[in-house]
């Protein structure tokens, strides 16, 4: 409570701040909509602030500056909630992964169960994009690197890691590591796996290409038991993409066998090999016996999938499982007051934000924007619509990413000074029409009725909430059309490489993918934090 | 005899017309509905050259007469093509998914004729008597009772509540179970494992009755009216009063004449649900994770899954045509009328 009205108090002071520096963007910029479409008042912002030195100073000031400019009505970082029976004991982890051999089971107990939203597509580990399939594959599957439970990189098949020239890595690998078919795993087989996915002509067109950005191939390494992998550019975040995404498969065996057979079966490294899968009903892992780490402690691991979230949540209370994913909060207290049941929750590394296009009435003007930040009881919404399953965020990147900056922090609740910054807009009497995805993320249509509520309650605004196909509102986002979207959004985002550039490029710069922003600056520093090599 | 082949003949070219517009339909659909399936398979931040690709690797990119054309071929030769997200084979996965949905289907139609049938007799003989009331307001609550909701309900109460039965999903279905009555090397052999037999038998059954009972409930409710209506429209026969009048024990007459020349209708009646049952599961399916083709349906449908979407739905309408083709002929060799 008093971490509370110390924020509360601190946010007056800083909203004065944002408060300032916004005022003087407007008495150089004018009032008027400028014709260049930048929105942005960056430059004039950060005027008195020295020029960042490393990476981490530019990613920290490009999230300062997208604070100030207000691109995004900064919503909440989602948590992962988990239901999970006093049976087992688990820690949640920040990036909704489950990794099946860190659950232990108690007493006598040998087999764990989860229930997760569903079974995702299949089996083989590049040919999806989802958390689902993640949650299986992993338990089979090793990358070259890992992540602990807070997110931090360590080694798994990789005994060594490190830069040998500006776009190329250098993985020294793990001896004695066998897949589950019994062959031992070569640099052949890691080399292979790797150009599996970023290559289009080497097996087949992963999905998951861009999640090693930059990524070109890679070669094995002559006499050592190594692997080079090169990159477009400095690539600094390689290592944190390497513990996020690809799978070690082995050569022969993908290439041997159809793209249907490696969807309905698995060989891989991990702690459980797969013991049976029937699609869309369960998929039940033994642990492998010849595994190079410590054995699991559970015997087999059973993952099913359940898309109601009251059927999870009922698997759950009668013990037909032990892990129960995404419990909305509704139920949270049922499985609180349940004895054999309680709750695991985790911030994830998943944003919620309000896109405002930039380059549209009224979202053009950084006044209105801001406006828009000080309009909402960001604090309300999460603690009435989300259960206080989740934090205010004040920046596109979240706390513990490389590049978030801790200085910056959330829009304070200000109804008067959203008035007063709408009228400064020139927008005032302005109509606006959120459009949301329903059910796409925790409780979004929720938090979207509840912004708008706040934004209506202005004098000078009128808001609506449009309900959208998830599918269409994608398309219309993400079709290259600037001029088809909606100037106004409800989306999330997912950041596994606990990066803040993985964030900002595609969603805030000039040529992201899903951007809805464009301040010459921003583009600037995220450019030359791209160019510099980091540790993280 | 020949009439009726021709008959037969006729109802199965209209019977695989209805089908082709299913397909056609289907695949308009498709076409018209927003967002491309692309957005589904490939993540938000994709770029282009990536979204490019999933669309050339699964043929979205070709013009839609081709697909349709490509699409039509492939279906009358068996091929159902492949799932958009997985890359697997739609025919196996949608046919895995026919056991449980018959399954679930069959067993609800069960718990209806046996509650329904005895509840219609009843409400009819002792029409405008405190029996006929109580088993018109159970039909009356089954019909306007949401199943989704009479669903929910027994889960809370049988599954979380008492812990009889468990809340969701299918263990074990009805081949498996009668596989324990296979020997190994396949072929049935002795002894029997009939021990393993009843024990999956029995685990089969304890899963499938809440949803036999959500899903049998309305259907219940349909019937027992019907048996109602009908028995008292025999009972006012003639023939009725004829035996009556032969000093016929008033059960024999009841149970031997009535009910029989009842049940005629019923049985198309019921028949013809089986094949609503088929489809018509998707809420139940969904609400007990009962893994038939209702919630691979709904499954398919918010992935824009659309060969998934495709396989199944036109496995279901076939079901239906055929189910009515069946009925259609069996009335046929019935009363030949109906024929022409």
């Amino acid at each position: 409570m008093s971490r509370e009205t110390d924020r509360r108090t601190f946010l007056t002071l800083a909203g004065s701040v944002a408060g300032t520096a916004a005022l003087a963007g407007c008495s150089d910029g004018g009032t008027e909509p400028n014709d260049s479409g930048d929105g942005g008042t960056s430059t004039d912002a950060e005027e008195s602030l020295p020029e960042p030195e490393t990476r981490d100073d530019y990613l920290q000031r490009a999230n300062l500056l997208l604070n100030q400019d207000a691109p995004w009505i900064y919503l909440n970082r989602q948590y992962s909630v988990y239901g999970k029976s006093t049976d087992v004991e688990w820690e949640a982890r920040r990036d909704e992964r489950i990794d099946g051999d860190a659950i232990e089971p108690l007493g006598s107990k040998s087999t764990v169960t989860i229930t997760q939203s569903g079974l995702g597509t299949g089996l083989d580990p590049h040919d999806h994009r989802e958390t689902t399939t993640d949650n299986i594959v992993l338990q089979a599957y090793e990358g070259l690197l890992t992540r602990d439970r807070e997110g931090r990189v360590t080694k798994q098949l990789a005994s060594s890691y490190e830069r040998i020239e500006p776009g190329v890595v250098e993985f020294g690998l793990r001896s004695g590591v066998s897949f589950h078919t019994g062959d031992s795993m070569t640099k052949e087989d890691v080399a292979f796996s790797i150009n599996r996915m970023v290559q289009d002509d080497v097996g087949i067109t992963s999905p998951q290409a861009d999640q090693l950005p930059g990524v070109t191939g890679a070669e094995v390494v002559d006499g050592n038991s190594a692997v080079r992998v090169n990159s477009d550019g400095i690539n600094p975040i390689v290592f944190a993409s390497f513990a996020t995404y690809c799978d070690i498969v082995n050569k022969s065996w993908i290439t041997s066998n159809e793209r249907a057979y490696i969807n309905t079966n698995m060989n891989g490294t991990g702690p459980f090999m797969l013991d049976t899968y029937e699609q869309d009903v369960e998929v039940v892992f033994t642990s492998y016996d010849d595994y190079y780490g410590d054995a699991p402690a559970a015997d087999s691991l059973v993952i099913k999938g359940a898309p109601e979230s009251s059927t999870r949540v009922n698997q759950l209370l009668t013990g037909e499982t032990d892990i129960a994913v995404n419990v909305p909060p509704q139920s949270v207290s049922e499985v609180r007051n349940s004895e054999d049941t309680e709750i695991s929750a985790v911030p994830s590394t998943r944003v919620l934000y309000n896109g405002m296009m930039y380059d549209r009435e009224p979202f053009d003007s950084v006044e209105f924007r801001q406006a828009m930040n000080h309009a909402v009881d960001m604090e309300s919404i999460i603690e009435n619509v989300l259960s206080s399953f989740g934090a205010a965020i004040s920046q596109p990147t979240v706390e513990g990413f490389f590049g978030y900056n801790g200085d910056v922090d959330p829009y304070e609740y200000d109804v008067e000074r959203a008035e007063q910054l709408v009228e400064e807009s020139g927008y005032a009497g302005a109509e606006i029409t959120l459009h949301t995805p329903v059910g796409r993320y925790l409780q979004d249509l929720e938090i979207a009725q509840a912004v708008v509520g706040f934004l209506d309650d202005l004098s000078n605004v009128s808001a609506s909430v449009k309900q959208r196909d998830f599918g269409s509102l994608a398309n219309d986002l993400v079709d290259g059309d600037i001029t088809t979207g909606p100037d106004f959004y409800l989306i999330g985002w997912g950041n596994a490489t606990f990066d803040a550039s993985q964030t900002i490029i595609p969603t805030l710069t000039s040529d992201g993918s899903l951007t809805s922003y464009e301040d010459d600056r921003v583009d600037e520093l995220v450019e030359q934090a791209q160019s510099m090599g980091s540790q993280n | 005899m020949a009439s009726f082949g021709r008959f037969l003949l006729r109802r199965t070219l209209q019977g695989a017309l209805v089908v082709l517009g299913v397909i056609t339909v289907l695949f308009v659909l498709r076409h018209v509905t927003p967002g491309s399936p692309v957005d589904f398979i490939a993540p938000l931040d994709a770029n282009q050259e990536t979204r490019r690709a999933i669309a050339e690797a699964r043929g979205l990119n070709e013009p839609i007469y081709v697909q349709y054309v490509d699409y039509v071929l492939s279906l009358v030769q068996g091929e159902f093509g492949f799932a958009y997200r997985s890359s697997t084979a739609v025919r196996p996965r949608v046919f895995s998914k026919l056991p449980a949905t018959l399954e679930l289907a069959g067993a609800a139609t069960i718990v209806a004729v046996v509650l329904s049938i005895p509840l219609g007799v009843l409400s009819a003989t002792r029409r405008h008597e405190g029996p006929d009331y109580a088993a018109t307001l159970f039909s009356l609550l089954g019909i306007s009772t949401p199943n989704f909701w009479l669903g929910v309900m027994l889960v809370i109460l049988f599954g979380v509540q008492f812990r009889i039965f468990p809340t969701s999903a299918r263990p074990v279905g009805l081949i498996d179970a009668a596989g324990h009555l296979v020997t190994v090397s396949g072929g049935v052999g002795f002894p029997l494992d009939v021990a393993g037999f009843s024990d999956a038998f029995a685990t089969w059954l304890r899963y499938i009755t809440l949803p036999a009972l959500t899903l049998g409930t309305y259907f219940t409710a349909l019937i027992t009216r019907l048996t109602r209506s009908g028995m008292l429209d025999q009972l006012g026969r003639s023939y009725v009063q004829a035996a009556r009048a032969k000093g016929l024990p008033e059960t024999r007459v009841r149970y031997h004449h009535v009910l029989r020349n009842t049940l005629i209708p019923i049985i198309t009646v019921v028949g013809l649900q089986l094949g609503t049952l088929v489809g018509g599961a998707v809420i139940t399916e969904q609400v007990f994770n009962w893994p038939g083709l209702g919630s691979l349906i709904i499954d398919a449908i918010n992935a824009r899954d659309w060969p998934l979407i495709q396989g199944s739905l036109v496995v279901v309408a076939t079901g239906f045509v055929v189910v009515n083709i069946v009925v259609d002929a069996l009335y046929a060799r019935l009363n030949p009328q109906v024929m022409d």
